[in-house]
């Protein structure tokens, strides 16, 4: 009988135990899950200026700063660096932009004006001036971006992919 | 070889998990002794809901009210969690109180035990100081003022006090270091103080075991004895599970802690402490001048060291509490007068209407706050900032340039133009039927022919403002005033110059609309209008030099009459839709 009583309040304890620890865990959990859910740093949702149209020559790359406005957790940053690219205009006279940001693990790629190459000062990967990959472990081509020309303005929507992945996937 | 061999090879753990658990109970299992294990869960508890906080916190005085803001509002289940944090140090604060009753009554801090009785005070006050150093963490209003009155007190303690002072808040005011400062005390110092302390108190309970009621016999005792686990460990976790309950049943209700509006230093906050040091906050309303030492520091203090001390001056032969009367009458006394003085503050702010208004204004002010700042974002200048956010605000500054070299919005008279201040009133047009030209009015436009003051009674004066009024369509017109005020239209030919259909231009402005967003926007669109002012206006045209939205903008600021600061303001009436 003693017995049987101390079994069933063991059982009775434990699921006690139990219960309290999952009503803490659970809303523990899922609060700390909240970056996994919504975005928490997004910016430069229109198209934004970055340069006119006459500061760039074909076959040369120009490496411009996209100024913004950052939402940052609560913070709102108005007039702030989203980040960079590389514009790039052709003999056609057409305007492309690629992200600054390596494809390989985030580092950021210079354009070596000499082997007429983007590289890569991390891990060495190595981009024509197209942007298609050429050499190095990056698994895929520079991030294009979307560029909109409205008169002289160079315009460019300015996002950030996951890096490492062979798909371009945009985050946030 | 199972894994729990292995382990038990390699640590031994099978030992120190029989001698925690199997430890036996002297006298059996009781609901009298949960109160501990109660507290060690609470305080687990707020270990464990601290550290998600501070995942999401950031201590600094233009980001701490921002973080707990989206903390409150944005982050999943976030009020849940920062309401468990503040809940359960009210919590502990309640069981503190019936923890350290049941130790008064059962004599338990008595030799050999006066030791740990020592710690379990010692860790009273830290939950004191973990109270008072986490209030003000959110840098809202009432964590910034409430805490302000409890370094000052800090301040004034004889010799060090000023140094003392200096350093808990990081310099001569408030600042950044304050809140770093505490977030050092409140994160690391005091939770790793206490569970050291909470370290020696469960070591010294093991050592010399519970202490059983007075009345049994040691006989019955060793025969009632039972092992910790299950008997105890049921108990104590059935009585964490009701606490728990309570806390998340208040915490669900309220919907988490409250949140005021950002510290601001320029403001005159009412500040009010958390309900546990209300008793204090009281009694320092019965000392004054030089005698406030004495509510401030040396009352505090005696209690204190009588508490401490207890165990060393408490002689009495028995433990029953019948022989006992002398520290238990105190401790009832000492408990009916903290729980007096408690009810006392709540009874004179309940009945303070001045208090009452102030709290219903804080309540507002932080409403609004807490919006603005989720709707745009906090500015990099922090919650003191977030008026930028106002669409109020923008209005402001475009009348500042544009309007305020005319019109005034304060009541006090424009330079050549109305005074706009309450524009949507009766109280407006009944001054403007007495005397269109008066200093208020039209007097400072100095305009050719103007309208003549309406001869009409006091009672016919109001049905005329009363039918002006009911022009901009609001429900809450007095219709047969309206009525009796269209029939004085016609009666002190008011038609001749003002038509009232929303089409016919007339001498004056044609009234149909009056007072309605339209209405005033036409008014700063081309107050030179046929259907407005006419020729004889002498306001520029803002129609093509402002865009809607500025018109808008416009609009709406002179529709709320002034009446809604841009900081503080909280009702917009029938037309807020603040950008998104």
């Amino acid at each position: 009988m003693a017995g049987q009583r101390r079994e069933f309040l063991r059982l009775l304890t434990s699921a006690l135990g139990t219960a309290i620890g999952l009503l803490a865990a659970v809303p523990g959990l899922r609060f700390l899950a909240y970056p996994l859910r919504e975005r928490t740093v997004w910016g430069g949702e229109e198209p934004i200026r970055v340069a006119a149209l006459a500061e760039l020559e074909p076959g040369q790359p120009l490496r411009v700063s996209v100024v913004g406005t950052r939402r940052d957790g609560w913070l709102r940053l108005d007039g702030i660096k989203l980040g960079a690219c590389w514009l790039v205009r052709d003999v056609d006279g057409r305007v492309r932009a690629f992200s600054t940001v390596c494809p390989h693990l985030g580092c950021g790629i210079d354009w070596s004006p000499n082997s007429k190459r983007f590289d890569c000062p991390c891990h060495g990967s190595s981009f024509d001036a197209d942007g298609r990959r050429v050499a190095g472990p990056s698994p895929r081509d520079m991030d294009e971006l979307e560029v909109k020309l409205a008169g002289q303005d160079v315009k460019v929507l300015y996002r950030r992919f996951r890096v490492s992945t062979p798909k371009k996937e945009p985050l946030g | 070889m199972r894994l729990s061999d292995w382990l038990e090879s390699r640590t031994g753990y099978r030992k120190i998990l029989d001698d925690i658990l199997l430890e036996p109970v002297r006298g059996g299992a009781r609901w009298a002794y949960v109160f501990g294990s109660v507290l060690t869960f609470l305080l687990l508890l707020q270990a464990a809901t601290g550290v998600l906080l501070a995942a999401f916190y950031a201590p600094s005085s233009t980001t701490a009210w921002a973080s707990v803001v989206f903390i409150q509002e944005k982050v999943t289940l976030g009020w849940f969690i920062r309401g468990l944090h503040s809940t359960g140090a009210s919590a502990m604060i309640v069981v503190v109180g019936a923890h350290m009753a049941q130790v008064l009554l059962y004599g338990a801090y008595r030799a050999p035990r006066e030791l740990n009785w020592l710690v379990g005070v010692l860790m009273l006050g830290l939950v004191l100081a973990f109270a008072l150093t986490g209030y003000l963490l959110p840098w809202d209003q009432k964590g910034y003022w409430a805490t302000q009155v409890a370094t000052s007190i800090m301040g004034t303690t004889p010799v060090i006090g000023h140094e003392l002072q200096e350093l808990v808040q990081g310099g001569p005011a408030y600042g950044n270091y304050t809140l770093t400062h505490f977030f050092a005390l409140h994160t690391y110092i005091l939770p790793a103080t206490i569970f050291v302390l909470l370290g020696a108190h469960l070591y010294l309970f093991r050592k010399h075991g519970v202490t059983p009621r007075w009345n049994v016999s040691e006989a019955e005792l060793v025969k009632r004895t039972e092992a910790f686990w299950p008997y105890q460990l049921f108990r104590d976790l059935f009585a964490c599970a009701v606490v728990f309950l309570i806390m998340v049943v208040l915490v669900v209700r309220s919907h988490g802690a409250d949140l005021e509006a950002p510290a601001d230093p320029a403001s005159s906050y009412v500040a009010r402490p958390e309900w546990y040091f209300l008793p204090l906050f009281q009694m320092l309303k019965y000392f004054e001048g030089p005698a406030e030492i004495v509510g401030t520091i040396i009352i505090p203090t005696l209690v204190g060291l009588t508490l401490l001390t207890l165990p060393f001056w408490d002689r009495a032969r028995s433990r029953a509490p019948g022989r006992r009367l002398l520290p238990l009458a105190m401790a009832g006394t000492g408990f009916v007068v903290v729980v007096g003085l408690g009810l006392l503050a709540v009874r004179q702010d309940r009945a303070d209407p001045t208090f009452q208004k102030q709290r219903a204004i804080a309540a507002a002010e932080a409403e609004r706050a807490r919006r603005l700042a989720i709707e745009g974002g906090v500015p990099p200048e922090g919650g003191l900032g977030l008026w930028k956010n106002d669409p109020l605000y923008a209005a402001r500054a475009l009348w500042d340039e544009k309007c305020a070299g005319c019109h005034s919005l304060s009541g006090a008279g424009g330079e050549k133009g109305p005074d706009l201040y309450d524009y949507n009133s009766r109280a407006w047009i009944l001054v403007f039927l007495r005397d269109p030209d008066g200093p208020l009015r039209m007097g400072p436009a100095k305009l050719e022919k103007g309208m003549k003051p309406v001869q009409a009674s006091e009672d016919e004066l109001r049905a005329l403002a009363e039918f002006v009024y009911s022009q901009s369509g609001t429900p809450d017109a007095d219709r047969s005033l309206v009525a009796r005020g269209q029939a004085l239209f016609a009666e002190k030919n008011c038609d001749e110059c003002h038509e009232t259909d929303g089409q016919t231009p007339g001498q004056g402005p044609n009234l149909s609309g009056r007072g309605t967003l339209e209405y005033v926007k036409s008014v700063i669109a081309d107050a030179g209008a046929p259907m407005r002012y006419g020729k004889r206006s002498k306001m520029p045209r803002f129609a093509g030099k402002l865009s809607d939205a500025e018109l808008t903008a416009l609009a709406r600021l002179v529709r709320g009459g002034g009446r809604q600061s841009a900081a503080s303001s909280t009702e917009n009436a029938d037309h807020s839709s603040p950008a998104k």
